[in-house]
């Protein structure tokens, strides 16, 4: 701890010092830094689907919502789109038919990978990593509890703390996404009837790099 | 919950500084307590011991703690043992919890042969009436070398009675809170060579609820009948035959919603046994044979059957073993036996069969002026679905003096993959997801992947040609006894133990219906940690109080550098931001309390001469679950908040034959409807016993 607090204490007495010097020499302003990009929240993506549980196993259909990092919007455009959901499948528009019911056309190049981490310390996109939907390998964001981007347990679905979808869009540019919430105006508390009534509302942050060929946020 | 804490703390507290005070009363009296003769155990080491002269940690839990408690199933008994405890398990039942082992990780024997039926793991402790045990014995930590399987945390032995001599029965009834009765008697004959002790039990109940508010109850209405007969006839005075018998029957209805079920047990064990003296060499040749079955179904309210599971296990175990002593201070124990186990059950991929061929050896030495006493044993257990085990064991105690002792002891323990998570082939119909044993896996994989059921296969089916590997620890105690006077015993135990090759579940493959494959796999490493400490002080026949203490750490090894690499995250609430977490916010394995404590009081109530006892246990906080998903418990998740629990007894003897008990459990009624389903609330019970004997 006295170490810790030391440290900290050096540094803050350090940052001081080097601060007011500068201030003093005045040799004219640092270099521009790029405008950083903003963070933007979508809110309340619905993403509803049918589920018949009269089946073995039960089967699942309904449209998929497909949106468009570009426009920040939802989308019902054939081919421009990035990222498709329904339910708690999300699709990338790149890569084959997986033999989903009701899956759209992929037509794009777009392609994903799941990051372990803070979303602000994902500063640059490992593309190697990146990999499209396929119908032996499944989705690029794998669907299941545990799996991909969230946990199922008491009937409710918790996105992952520290799990990050990486974006390759259809166009070939980049994004990072942090889901936030799968219930309507993402409550603090999920309630058995939030869970049952509320649910396939998708919140998330997201950052778009609108620039082709930056990989990096 | 502070409260309560408080308050505990507080009574023990009084009860410490009124024990300093008395102390040199309690000295003058010239009572001889039992206490001091110290209780003979028999399960450390299979041959009967004192107590104090074992270099194993062991609890004794005696027919008198049994009678002035007025206990009537085993869990009650357990719950208020230092470092033992009972955790419900979703089925219903309740097991042991030792050193921060669960209940699959303990060896459940009753009269020495080993208890079956455990459907996810956990053996029932609510399926053993006390009304004819004659004492408990549980010995901490791991006894692979003389139990082999599943004595891995530790091994409780429930000893029955035995005839006495002459005509003797009793007959007891209990009647309490939720409509629940019990009601038993024990009748024995001995004479001369031949002797018989018969014990018939049923118990009934009405349950409880503690949410009222939903359909069903908590624990659905139930009735059992436990029967058990002991026989033994003596062909010489060195040589005797034993037969045992004992059956266990519970019926339990459900009814939730418009639908109605029902879950019953049936439970054989017989054992016949021939003891015989030759030469010096006491041999036995045991056989056991033991049945569990259970049958659950569910009707809807068409009376249409909706849900039906069997399962009928069944134990064949024949032993043959020797004592063999060499001058008064060596001896030796030697075994040799066959496990022949099988089972029939619902979702499964076929019916096994198994059979562990087993051997052990055992040397007892007093050495050193009889100052030290040496146990080396070790046990070999030759298995066909998994890799053989070798489980040794070292002990050592040092009796420095009469008045001070220091026990150690380094062993190995093993738990060999269960049936289900060897042939299980279960497919949950609503939700989809798919369970398979480690045996199951290369065919029922491949059968699911061309029937056109999987997206991808995680795990290469090749995974799944080798064989799944017992569960195996090590364990080691070191223990501190001090008895200043006959009045006072004080002791301490330090425990270790790390388990490697845990089994645990992992999703194999996907499925297209968007759920999971799993089977199990070894991979867990996980160890525990703490000690345990216990007080005892009696300075009359007529007073008596003791506590008792446990500190306990479990942590699984992977966790602990997943949190150190900075790969562990969290949020507050669900909508909130994410953020990393530190070691030091990882608390440990689920279900583990890193403080429990229990304080026991009896005394004789003066003028009206009448028993009086108050117990008390109290558990610190625990995680049930990760309730923010980050697959470990931190301290963001919610916990289980401390509680404490008090009951307090009077009973007094009436005519000499009769005894008559009131008394009260879980004083403050406290309950966590949402966390704990095996703590009702407060009940008020009493109980009539008549003895006779001739």
């Amino acid at each position: 701890m006295s170490i810790k607090f030391n440290f900290i204490f050096f540094l803050a007495t350090s940052l001081l010092i080097f601060s007011s010097c500068s201030d003093d020499d005045n040799s004219g302003s640092t270099p521009p830094s790029p405008p950083s990009l903003p963070i933007q929240q979508y809110s309340n993506l619905h993403a509803d689907q049918d589920v018949d549980y009269t089946t073995n196993p039960p089967t699942y259909s309904g449209e998929f919502i497909k949106f468009d990092f570009e426009t920040g919007s939802t989308t019902t455009s054939e081919t421009d789109w990035d990222i498709a959901f329904r339910g708690t499948t999300i699709l990338v528009n790149g890569g084959d038919t997986t033999g989903i019911s009701q899956e759209p056309l992929r037509t794009g190049s777009a392609a994903a990978y799941i990051y372990d981490g803070l979303f602000q310390d994902l500063t640059e996109v490992d593309e190697s990593l990146l990999r499209t939907d396929d119908m032996n390998d499944g989705l690029a964001i794998p669907t299941g509890s545990g799996n991909g981007w969230y946990n199922y347990s008491s009937m409710v679905i918790t996105p992952i703390a520290g799990k990050v979808l990486v974006f390759r869009t259809a166009d070939n540019r980049f994004a990072k996404m942090e889901i936030i919430s799968y219930y309507k105006d993402a409550p603090t508390d999920i309630t058995n009837e939030i869970a049952t009534n509320d649910n396939r509302y998708y919140t998330f942050n997201y950052i778009y790099q609108p620039e082709a060929g930056n990989n990096s946020f | 919950m502070k409260l309560t804490y408080t308050i505990f703390m507080m009574f023990i507290s009084t009860f410490m500084s009124f024990g300093q005070s008395n102390m040199t009363l309690g000295q003058d009296t010239s009572f001889q307590l039992k206490e001091d003769i110290g209780e003979v155990v028999i399960s450390a080491t299979r041959t009967s011991k004192n107590q104090n002269s074992v270099p194993l940690p062991v609890t004794i839990i005696t027919r008198e703690e049994i009678i002035n408690s007025n206990f009537v199933t085993l869990d009650e008994a357990i719950n208020e043992q230092s470092g033992l405890m009972t955790i419900p398990d979703f089925g219903g039942g309740e097991g042991i919890q030792i050193q921060g082992f669960d209940s699959e990780h303990v060896l459940i024997l009753m009269d020495g042969v080993p208890i079956i039926g455990r459907l996810a793991g956990t053996l029932d402790l609510k399926r053993f009436n006390l009304g004819n045990v004659e004492r408990i014995e549980i010995v901490k930590g791991a006894s692979s070398s003389l139990y082999g399987n599943e004595a891995l945390g530790g091994v409780v032995n429930i000893i029955s009675k035995s005839p006495e001599e002459g005509m003797h029965g009793d007959v007891n009834y209990r009647g309490s809170t939720w409509n629940t009765h019990d009601i038993n008697t024990n009748l024995g004959f001995s004479k001369n060579n031949f002797g018989i002790t018969s014990f018939f039990d049923h118990n009934r109940s009405d349950g409880y609820d503690l949410t009222p508010e939903t359909s069903g109850k908590t624990v659905s209405p139930f009735y059992n009948f436990t029967s058990n007969t002991r026989m033994s006839y003596a062909f010489s005075p060195k040589t005797s035959l034993t037969a045992i018998g004992r059956y266990y029957g519970q019926t339990q209805d459900y009814s939730v919603d418009s639908s109605n079920g029902e879950s019953s047990i049936d439970e054989w064990n017989v054992t016949a046994k021939i003891d015989a003296e030759l030469k010096g060499v006491q041999l036995c040749g045991e056989l056991y044979l033991s049945d569990y079955s259970t049958l659950e179904f569910a009707d809807n309210d068409q009376l249409e059957r909706v849900y039906e599971a069997r399962y009928d296990q069944k134990l064949i175990r024949p032993e043959l073993r020797g004592v063999f002593h060499m001058g008064n201070n060596h001896e030796f124990i030697a075994g040799l036996g066959l496990n022949h186990e099988q089972l029939v059950r619902s979702s499964f991929w076929l019916d096994p069969k198994i059979n562990t061929l087993y051997t052990y050896l055992q040397y007892d030495a007093s050495i050193l002026q009889e100052k030290v006493n040496l146990i080396l044993g070790a046990r070999f257990d030759k298995h066909q679905e998994y890799k053989s085990q070798l489980s040794p064991k070292v002990a050592i105690q040092w009796n420095a003096s009469e008045k001070f002792n220091m026990k150690t002891s380094l062993a190995y323990g093993f738990k060999a993959p269960d049936f289900r998570q060897l042939y299980f082939d279960f497919s949950n119909s609503s939700v989809g997801y798919t369970v398979l044993g480690y045996n199951a896996v290369s065919n029922r994989l491949a059968e699911l992947d061309n029937q056109g059921e999987l997206i991808e296969i995680i795990v290469p089916i090749s995974e799944y040609s080798g064989r799944l590997q017992a569960e195996n620890s090590l364990n080691f105690n070191f223990g501190l006894s001090y008895h200043p006077s006959k009045e006072i015993l004080l002791n301490a135990n330090f425990f270790y133990n790390r388990v490697q090759d845990l089994i645990d579940t992992r999703v194999i493959a996907r499925k297209t219906n968007g759920q999971n494959v799993f089977s199990y796999h070894n991979i867990d490493e996980i160890s525990t940690f703490g000690c345990e400490f216990n007080l005892r002080w009696s300075p009359s026949e007529n007073f008596r109080i003791s506590s008792g203490y446990q500190l306990l750490y479990a942590y699984d090894r992977a966790a602990i550098d997943e949190f150190k690499n900075d790969n562990v995250f969290g949020r507050l609430a669900p909508n909130q931001p994410v953020f990393r977490l530190d070691r030091s916010d990882y608390f440990g394995l689920l279900n583990r309390s890193r403080h429990m404590a229990n304080m026991k009081l009896f005394t004789l109530v003066p003028f009206i001469n009448c028993d009086f006892n108050l117990r008390g246990t109290f558990r610190s906080k625990y995680g049930l679950f990760d309730s923010n998903n980050n697959n470990y418990l931190d301290t963001y998740d919610e916990f289980v908040g401390a509680y404490s629990i008090w009951d307090f007894a009077f009973s007094k003897e009436v005519l000499g034959k009769f005894r008559i008990a009131l008394g009260m459990d879980n004083v403050f009624n406290f309950t966590d409807a949402k966390n704990i389903s095996n703590i009702p609330g407060r009940s008020l019970y009493s109980k009539i016993s008549f003895s006779f004997n001739s």
